[in-house]
């Protein structure tokens, strides 16, 4: 599965939310990332996140697609940071 | 499925936040902007440039379980940092010993095993002919030393590898006829004399470490082989399985990057009196290992879309279930 993953999260939190999703994902830029990802890897992440957000603040999206293939990226203007497994 | 990641760029790898970082160095050792390396997606690392880690890195490593893999400037396998196994299983490991010590039991594995992959080759000449090249005297020749094998009942296995032997000879001199612009003049390695040379031994040491970090998934003992002499300082089991998807894999690949023209002359170096790829060759090469050993094909008894690697690990299962005496051993052959 290939997901974007934005988030909108308090100040205080929003460190740890990002230092969560690097373990999971690529950042790509302010508070958005994108990657493969399983189901259960995907379900630990957000249980991970349940433990430090704040529901009544905060929000995570996590847009789904099954396949990288299918999900058509246009960047306009800098990419920040393309993720390749070349590095 | 997490990926391969292949590092190029000198760098400082380090643990960061319970995930990885990696900081490329430049020419002058200045630091440039870190790329953060998410530790859930990573399946393993190949390191081909220059790295800068510690042990809490390794510790980190050895804890998620991924192997990460060297190679030297002139991209050859140096060795492999390995996790603590974490698979581990008596019964197998005798039984696997066992297969080894019985000469008749060995030999059953042993060839099977070849006969997979001078089968894989018969599929790739083959595919050739039937692309307009000339090449079935170099086939009927190696249908001739395929038969002997599989009929070979009590065979030392010094002979049987002669035999192997015998066959890639006859397969490389058909290389000559597959490959457009490239000579290839036999095999020559240690170091690879020109170009075709190079891309093999490349190729193959990326298969062998492909090899090992699957087997290394499985509870076989990497070190105890049958086709191959378990000798020391080697995972001679690796060298086992590379022999079946070294056509289906290498050969393959190699053929449709020189035919294709994706890998041109410029893309190696040619110094003294060696020939290797140099960087953006083997960047362009691993790009499409890397993409092939994500193909998925169909397959049959599962019904079921496998990837190559995937495929890989499947024959170590299925040497499980050989020595075991679950089910027999049948070698992966190819289809198409």
């Amino acid at each position: 599965m290939y997901v974007i993953l934005v988030y909108d999260c308090g100040e205080k939190r929003v460190n740890k939310m990002r230092k969560l999703c690097r373990r999971y994902l690529h950042w790509i830029q302010n508070s958005v990332f994108e990657g493969e990802i399983s189901e259960v890897k995907l379900k630990e992440l957000l249980l991970e996140a349940d433990q430090f957000i704040d529901k009544a603040y905060d929000s995570i999206i996590v847009f789904k697609s099954r396949e990288q293939k299918w999900l058509d990226k246009q960047i306009v203007g800098q990419e920040k940071n393309d993720l390749d497994n070349f590095i | 499925m997490p990926k391969t990641y292949y590092l190029f760029n000198p760098g400082r790898l380090s643990k960061n936040n319970r995930s990885l970082k990696f900081t490329p160095v430049d020419a002058e050792g200045n630091a440039k902007k870190p790329t953060y390396l998410p530790i859930n997606d990573i399946n393993e690392l190949c390191v081909l440039g220059s790295l800068d880690a510690n042990s809490a890195l390794y510790n980190f490593l050895g804890q998620q379980k991924i192997p990460v893999h060297f190679f030297d400037y002139y991209e050859h396998y140096t060795g492999s940092f390995m996790p603590k196994d974490y698979l581990l299983a008596g019964k197998v490991h005798i039984a696997q010993t066992q297969a080894y010590t019985q000469p008749a039991q060995r030999l059953v594995i042993a060839r099977k095993l070849l006969e997979g992959g001078i089968y894989n080759m018969l599929k790739n000449l083959g595919y050739y002919q039937n692309r307009g090249k000339e090449v079935t005297v170099y086939g009927s020749k190696i249908k001739q030393y395929y038969e002997t094998i599989r009929q070979a009942q009590e065979m030392p296995i010094a002979e049987l590898m002669g035999l192997e032997g015998n066959v890639r000879q006859v397969y490389y001199q058909a290389f000559d006829t597959i490959i457009n612009d490239f000579a290839m003049q036999g095999r020559s390695r240690q170091p690879p004399l020109n170009e075709v040379n190079a891309l093999i031994s490349f190729g193959n040491s990326f298969c062998y470490n492909l090899c090992v970090g699957q087997i290394y998934h499985t509870q076989l003992d990497p070190t105890i082989s049958f086709l191959h002499e378990p000798g020391a300082r080697r995972y001679s089991l690796a060298l086992d399985i590379a022999e079946v998807f070294k056509p289906v894999l290498v050969d393959r690949l190699i053929f449709a990057l020189l035919n294709k023209k994706q890998i041109q002359a410029k893309h190696f170096d040619k110094k003294l009196n060696a020939c290797y790829l140099n960087e953006s060759g083997g960047k362009i090469y691993l790009k499409a290992w890397d993409e092939r050993l994500k193909e998925t094909i169909k397959h049959r008894a599962m019904n079921k879309n496998v990837s190559y690697r995937r495929l890989v690990r499947m024959e170590c299962y299925k040497l499980v279930k050989h020595v075991l005496g679950i089910d027999e051993y049948s070698p992966f052959k190819m289809r198409w």
